[in-house]
């Protein structure tokens, strides 16, 4: 089955004052409808930038979408003139972003926020438009929504600001929903809501979901596939829960193995990965995670490894694991 | 909304008050009497003056009389117009000043604004540039001293406009330009600010990422905020331009309120001079809670204080 | 086989203060520098104006009014036979005391009680507050105007009615960066840590608080000046003979077709100096803010 969404070896730079930062190095992904697929990685590592590459909202004076192809639908839309693409925003793909008090307009009511993108794309009238967003506010959960929908944002709660982007991303039905770290801006207790109003949603409308976290926790409850980004490249790839079993990259590993899990023992301890991710502007000429890996070999250092299938569907960019050891894996 | 409207008014009041008290009880403390001239008069005729404008009671009493002609729209007798009241020459004065005034603020909006955008939309161009100049150099000069450049370039040197008087728009374009330049470069300088850090908030990239026209995204979501400081230091801009205005009208010999209040101080006549102060006052204070006014309602956020 | 190697620290800056950092970024804004460069040409001439100049402001030389430019008069003489070139000069030294001398009134009162408003909080700082208010509702050209007539007419006076009036929003800053200061987030954690860290974290954030002061002060200069000259201009600023270049162009007025210079070269100067101020007062702000660290 064609996917959806294919994004091929896409490279994205910020020509800045130091330097030019490599946020995005030929990365490639791909989604399926109605899958729910998960970027993963640290603050910095080039999951939220390669997602607004794909709609094109990076800024472009520092910013360049250097290199690549977004297939989307068949058509490759980085190639797509201004008036095109947004025609797609919002209506075909849409995202969510992370800080919902600052990712919504002040001065403006929620009922219009949520009305512009209809009256553009479906062309309602005013007034479908606004029974249109009462609508949606009941959908994402919103109690009274008639009254709500002409209030601004600063009267409501982090929680259901986010609620408000969730109902703005899918006012015109998109194929596609990129949610960038919907949920971190947001308490804990609220977070577990959310992301079942957002998992019920796209099964509901039968949406495609790309879900950008740090948290591992996340992935593995919701997504069905998951690519792990290192300092602008993927450097594992596969089915969620395999990946989160057995990692075929050891900073998949680490990652995992510095989070507590409900379901190991409270004395463990967590293990950090120990330094800082790399600088975007001078990354080293070797894999990008050698100076970190506990078990690095001498190629890592001078040789770039690429994305091989180790296991079926399971990707890893790692000389050690290619070389068939696992010696971050648990018995 | 309302209840944001009364307290404003209320503490108008009270600055109008505290203002009136002021005034009055400085005019009081400056040495040597209203009496003071070249000539020193007969103690009988000072005394005579004094029981005829009531500066024979006490200066409570003085003050509350005070206050209560100002109610009425009294502001006392001229002591060098003798037959003529504050009010009166004041009021003779209001339309060329108000005018004055007026187009001075409207066309340092009509330049200060679009320039501040432009230089904000295309940052690093030569629009740009020349409009970061351009409010450095103005916002800097005040318009008094840019008079008498202006009147040098265009009178002496060029014979294009008149110095002065009142009544044809060639001697309204100097006075007006002077007035309006300096308030036109901070304008500028507020909006450029204001416009580039709007453009960079998460807002307009979520209005871009739902698909609308950039124009919309531009006028809706950018300049709807962009555009509030500008409101904001209309109040203050007000205040300046009128407090200008009586430099201005000096220098340009335009007959409005300012240049009766200038006389005024110069021949010490000081109900003219409380009177003057008292106008300017209460100009600016009015401004100030349009001001406020159209604030909140632009910006939901302060409305509900 | 593994092999482990340690590497050097990502980022190696050396450590700047706060003070040596603006300094630096002072040096590169050429406008800045023109400003400073301006200034200090200006203040020297004022200076040395006995040395430049063999007149004094106001020896009035009878045989000698209005001529035009000579050698003996660079610039000519006035209506009273003064001439100008020197009255430019001691201008400059009017309008620079004013503008440097009213800040140290501003500061006196301004620092002092913008402090204790944001030091004390509660119904201290209420009154406080209420009271710059309602000095800051009065227009400030108006208030000078009516102090000086009370004040009386000396220099100093004039110096102290311009302070009166300016202080306000000196203490309103300062209030607020004590108030900033008071929250940060970082001043309650030192005290969560036995307070001992107090007196040194204080020493770090003052620094940061002056900036705005700092900034303020600078662009106050120029607003002194013009008071002055404009003061002057009306006839309640300097008494003469004391030279003002807001008197020198109230005096220059009806020549203004005939001997217009008389009018240009003070005019000039003051827009000069009041854009040199503000070059200098821009580049302080952008030298001192701290956003602005790389």
């Amino acid at each position: 089955m064609k996917p959806l969404l294919e994004v091929c070896n896409l490279t994205t730079q910020f020509h800045t004052q130091d330097g030019i930062v490599q946020a995005v190095d030929n990365v490639s992904y791909n989604l399926g409808r109605g899958e729910t697929v998960a970027l993963v990685g640290e603050s910095g590592c080039g999951k939220t930038v390669s997602a607004l590459s794909i709609i094109k909202l990076i800024a472009i004076p520092p910013g360049k979408i250097v290199s690549g192809s977004v297939f989307f639908e068949g058509v490759d839309i980085l190639k797509l003139s201004d008036e095109e693409m947004r025609k797609i925003r919002g209506a075909k793909i849409s995202m969510i972003f992370q800080e919902p008090l600052t990712s919504l307009n002040p001065v403006l009511t929620i009922g219009l926020q949520l009305s512009e993108g209809l009256e553009a794309h479906r062309h309602l009238s005013k007034q479908e438009a606004r029974s249109e967003a009462i609508n949606l506010l009941k959908m994402v959960g919103i109690p009274h929504p008639e009254s709500r929908v002409n209030d601004y944002p600063h009267q409501f709660s982090g929680g259901m600001r986010q609620r408000v982007m969730i109902a703005i991303a899918i006012a015109c039905k998109p194929q596609l929903v990129i949610a960038d770290e919907p949920t971190t801006a947001v308490d804990v207790t609220i977070q577990a809501q959310l992301l079942e109003l957002i998992r019920g949603i796209s099964k509901e409308l039968n949406t495609s979901l790309i879900l950008i976290t740090h948290n591992l926790g996340i992935v593995a409850r919701y997504a069905h596939r998951v690519f792990v980004m290192y300092a602008g490249r993927i450097v594992e790839s596969g089915n969620a829960l395999e990946v989160y079993h057995q990692p075929e990259h050891p900073y998949t590993s680490g990652l995992l193995a510095s989070v507590p899990r409900l379901d190991e023992p409270r004395k463990l301890r967590l293990e950090p990965i120990k330094d800082q991710p790399p600088d975007l502007i001078s990354l080293p000429p070797g894999c990008s995670f050698e100076p970190r890996c506990k078990y690095a070999i001498a190629q890592c250092r001078t040789d770039k490894p690429e994305l091989v299938e180790i296991d079926r569907n399971h990707f890893s960019a790692c000389w050690v694991a290619q070389k068939g050891h696992k010696p971050w894996q648990k018995k | 909304m309302y209840r944001f409207i009364l307290r404003r008014f209320l503490w108008l009041l009270l600055v109008l008050f505290v203002v009136l008290l002021i005034t009055f009880i400085l005019m009081h403390l400056v040495p040597g009497g209203p009496w003071d001239r070249e000539k020193t008069l007969a103690p009988k005729v000072i005394e005579a003056l004094n029981r005829r404008y009531g500066l024979d009671k006490p200066l409570w009493q003085q003050f509350t009389n005070y206050i209560g002609g100002v109610l009425h729209g009294d502001l006392g007798v001229s002591y060098s117009y003798s037959d003529r009241n504050v009010t009166d020459i004041l009021i003779r004065g209001l339309p060329k000043t108000a005018t004055l005034g007026a187009l001075a603020f409207l066309i340092s909006q009509l330049i200060g604004i679009p320039l501040g955008v432009a230089a904000a939309l295309k940052q690093n161009s030569p629009t740009d540039y020349a409009s970061v100049l351009f409010s450095t150099v103005f916002a800097s000069i005040p318009g008094f001293v840019l008079g008498i450049l202006m009147m040098i370039l265009f009178s002496v040197l060029l014979h294009w406009l008149p110095t002065s008087g009142w009544g044809t728009p060639q001697q309204l374009i100097m006075p007006v330009i002077c007035l309006a330049a300096l308030p036109a470069a901070q304008i500028a300088r507020i909006t450029r600010a204001s416009t580039l850090e709007v453009m960079r908030l998460d807002y307009v990239r979520t209005a871009r990422s739902k698909g609308l026209r950039e124009d919309v995204v531009r006028v809706r979501h950018i300049f709807r905020n962009s555009l509030i400081p500008v409101v904001t230091i209309a109040g203050p801009e007000l205040a300046n331009l009128i407090t200008g205005s009586f430099i201005i009208e000096n220098l340009f010999a335009i007959p409005g309120v300012g240049r009766i209040f200038l006389n005024g101080i110069a021949s010490r006549d000081y109900p003219l001079i409380m009177g003057g102060v008292l106008f300017y006052a209460f100009a600016i204070a009015i401004m100030n809670l349009i001001v406020d006014v159209l604030y909140a309602a632009i910006d939901p956020r302060i409305r509900y204080d | 086989m593994t092999t482990t190697i340690e590497q050097p620290p990502m980022t190696t800056r050396p450590h700047h203060t706060l003070w040596s950092d603006a300094v630096i970024r002072l040096r590169r804004n050429k406008f800045a520098m023109v400003g400073i460069g301006f200034i200090v040409f200006l203040s020297l001439a004022a200076i040395f104006a006995p040395l430049l100049t063999p007149y004094s402001f106001s020896e009035q030389h009878y045989n000698e009014i209005l001529l035009s430019p000579s050698w003996k008069h660079p610039l000519g003489t006035d209506q009273l036979g003064r001439d100008t070139f020197a009255r430019l000069l001691y201008g400059a030294r009017t309008s620079l005391s004013v503008g440097i001398f009213t800040q140290f009134i501003v500061l006196c009162i301004g620092l002092p009680v913008g402090a204790i408003a944001g030091y004390s909080g509660g119904t201290t700082d209420n009154l406080i507050m209420r009271f710059v208010d309602v000095m800051y509702a009065f227009p400030d050209i108006l208030l000078i105007i009516l102090l000086r007539f009370v004040l009386g007419g000396s220099i100093y006076m004039l110096f102290l009615a311009i302070g009166l009036v300016a202080w306000v929003n000196v203490a309103r800053l300062v209030r607020g960066q004590i108030l900033s200061l008071k929250t940060r987030d970082f001043v309650s954690a030192s005290r969560a840590m036995g307070g001992m860290g107090n007196y040194i974290t204080w020493r770090h954030l003052l620094p940061n608080a002056l900036g705005p002061i700092i900034v303020m002060v600078t662009f106050n200069v120029p607003r002194a000046i013009f008071t002055e000259a404009a003061l002057s201009y009306i006839g309640i600023g300097v008494k003469p003979p004391t030279p003002s270049w807001g008197a020198m162009i109230q005096d220059g007025f009806n020549l203004i077709f005939s001997k217009p210079y008389m009018l240009l070269f003070p005019a000039i100067g003051l827009a000069l100096l009041m854009l040199a101020f503000t070059f200098l007062g821009d580049g302080l702000r952008d030298a001192l803010d701290p956003k602005q660290r790389r």
